[in-house]
């Protein structure tokens, strides 16, 4: 097979072309997010876990910060 | 250049096609079966008479305050002036039955799983609702609910309540 030019300039564009589909994914529309909306897909499906773990974690590590709460990072808490 | 010349129309086309239901443009026809029966409901059934058409979801948190708010609303207006449908878009209906069932409502509720006429209407956000005149024009649009909306909503279908049939 002789890989002419030509040849070779459709398959660069096919593949850009199949790679720019890979981005072409519809949105989510507003009537579609009752998936999205499930406690099971929050980041922190259960408040009460998510304080003690942020807690456990500010005191093992002896500062806070970078997780939303304020603090001089003197370990004393 | 004649590809980049096409390419442009077909997305011209494309993004003219997608035209969002505003105030002013007519409504677009849809027929839904209601959660009680099988019996379908149109809404060119409600001709005549000024329609308010909200879009909920069971997982929709403002439809909690918003369903039995506009239930409440209602009881203002005679059967005859004044109607309201609220289309459930929950992709599983059952879910849909048991928030109904939390939060009961004596209007009609109809029941649109495929999303088909929410696409129609173009929704923008969740929840989302068209207060629709009597002769089948789209009045206002409203996105989101907050309980102190009642009392603007209340004065525009007084407003169109007012004006006789044509």
């Amino acid at each position: 097979m002789v890989w002419s030019p030509t040849l070779r300039r459709s398959l660069g564009l096919l593949l850009v072309a199949a790679v720019l589909a890979g981005c072409a994914s519809a949105p989510v529309q507003p009537w579609e997010r009752g998936r999205l909306a499930r406690r099971d897909m929050r980041w922190d499906p259960d408040p009460l876990k998510a304080a003690i773990d942020s807690h456990t974690y500010f005191s093992k590590e002896g500062t806070t910060g970078a997780i939303g709460a304020a603090g001089g990072g003197c370990g004393c808490n | 250049m004649k590809i980049a010349n096409a390419l442009a129309a077909a997305l011209l086309a494309a993004s003219a096609a997608a035209g969002a239901v505003e105030p002013g443009t007519a409504a677009p026809a849809f027929r839904l079966p209601t959660f009680d029966s099988a019996q379908p409901v149109a809404l060119a059934d409600f001709r005549g008479k000024v329609v308010f058409v909200d879009f909920w979801a069971s997982w929709c948190s403002p439809c909690r305050q918003s369903l039995p708010l506009y239930d409440k609303l209602r009881e203002n207006y005679p059967a005859a002036d004044f109607a309201i449908l609220a289309i459930g878009l929950d992709e599983d209906t059952a879910e849909a039955k048991a928030f109904l069932a939390e939060h009961p409502v004596k209007y009609t509720t109809l029941q649109n799983p495929q999303g088909d006429v929410a696409k129609a209407f173009d929704l923008k956000g969740m929840p989302s609702s068209y207060l629709i005149d009597r002769s089948g024009i789209v009045r206002a649009r409203h996105v989101g609910f907050e309980a102190k909306d009642i009392a603007a909503l209340k004065k525009e279908i007084d407003g169109l309540v007012a004006n006789a049939a044509p």
